[in-house]
């Protein structure tokens, strides 16, 4: 049972075991960026819906809300100018 | 903002990480015991190092949160612990081979190193029914910070006791009778080491600025909202159900 007592496993059989290891760890963080990558996509979704629903009220109220080349300012001076304080947990 | 930085974070961590790699597998020697199966040493045990850390980084957060009552700490707890819940998961994938390997067994249940990490990993993974199953917000907060200060001390004490345990399965590699790990050796595990730690910065980084973005996305919501409405424009909302989305 002890492994210092233990003898080296041959490297054909000790390779794959060390290649499974690093392998998972890269899977891992491969599965958390596909996470955070779709996460992305909502925000950029999300954003992208804003910025048209206040373009569409700017021009029902005759003055036109931001530039239709930049879409997203809105956000953007919102979160910049803003405090942190709203930096709660989204689920 | 939360992204400040996260681009030069990045290339250095993956230039971190390629430089441990080098390391690991051109310049460490192999292990008179163990042989090439030791190179998941290097990534094993400073995944473990960097994960218990965090879970302690997440602790301190959580007496900042509340001490002051700022809600951007208990996000950063919040973050700081899960993302070592993912390196927990790491840690034992990667240890369970590193078992199978060398001890012919995924899992070991009389070794006392692999059953206490199992246990505070289980004990974390408990943050997010705990965390969830509270509705108002401040109370969430409150009660996960309270949540990971106890936990977080638990960490240092386990670790503690662990030693204690003096456990003749596990491999105690840094002090031995023979002198603990060759220089090379060393070197290549502090390279590692600071490569996790570079990662675990990185990841968090990232996603507190996503957390951010969304956060600021719900604000700038309910922002848009509150003028429609306020104008009484007769609009329509921004998005059905925003009042009553948790954000």
């Amino acid at each position: 049972m002890l492994p210092i007592a233990a003898p080296a496993l041959p490297l054909d059989e000790a390779g794959k075991y060390v290649a499974g290891a690093y392998v998972v760890f890269v899977v891992l963080i491969l599965i958390y960026v596909a996470i955070m990558a779709a996460k992305l996509q909502r925000i950029e979704r999300e954003l992208t819906e804003l910025a048209s629903f206040a373009e569409q009220r700017g021009n029902h109220e005759g003055h036109p809300g931001g530039n239709p080349d930049t879409p997203g300012r809105e956000a953007e001076d919102v979160s910049g100018s803003g405090s942190e304080e709203a930096a709660r947990i989204n689920v | 903002m939360y992204g400040k930085g996260l681009r030069t974070l990045s290339i250095a961590t993956v230039a971190m990480i390629a430089a441990s790699l080098a390391l690991v597998f051109f310049y460490a020697p192999l292990d008179a015991d163990q042989g090439f199966i030791q190179k998941i040493f290097y990534l094993h045990v400073p995944l473990a190092t960097v994960a218990l850390v965090g879970f302690v980084v997440g602790g301190i957060y959580a007496i900042q949160h509340l001490r002051t009552g700022d809600s951007r700490y208990d996000m950063r707890s919040y973050v700081a612990i899960h993302m070592s819940v993912i390196f927990g998961v790491g840690v034992l994938l990667t240890g369970s081979i590193w078992a199978k390997a060398s001890w012919g067994h995924w899992w070991v249940w009389d070794e006392p190193t692999l059953v206490s990490f199992l246990i505070v990993f289980l004990l974390y993974a408990t943050y997010y029914p705990f965390r969830y199953a509270i509705e108002d917000r401040d109370r969430q907060a409150r009660y996960a910070s309270v949540f990971a200060i106890t936990a977080g001390a638990f960490v240092p004490l386990n670790f503690v006791a662990v030693r204690l345990a003096q456990s003749l399965v596990h491999p105690r590699v840094f002090a031995t009778a023979d002198g603990g790990l060759p220089g090379q050796m060393w070197l290549t595990f502090l390279a590692s080491l600071a490569a996790m730690a570079l990662l675990w910065v990185t990841l968090v980084k990232f996603e507190m600025t996503a957390k951010n973005a969304s956060a600021q996305l719900s604000r700038l919501r309910r922002a848009l909202d509150r003028e429609g409405s306020g104008a009484g424009s007769g609009n329509a909302r921004i998005a059905p159900g925003v009042a009553t989305r948790p954000d």
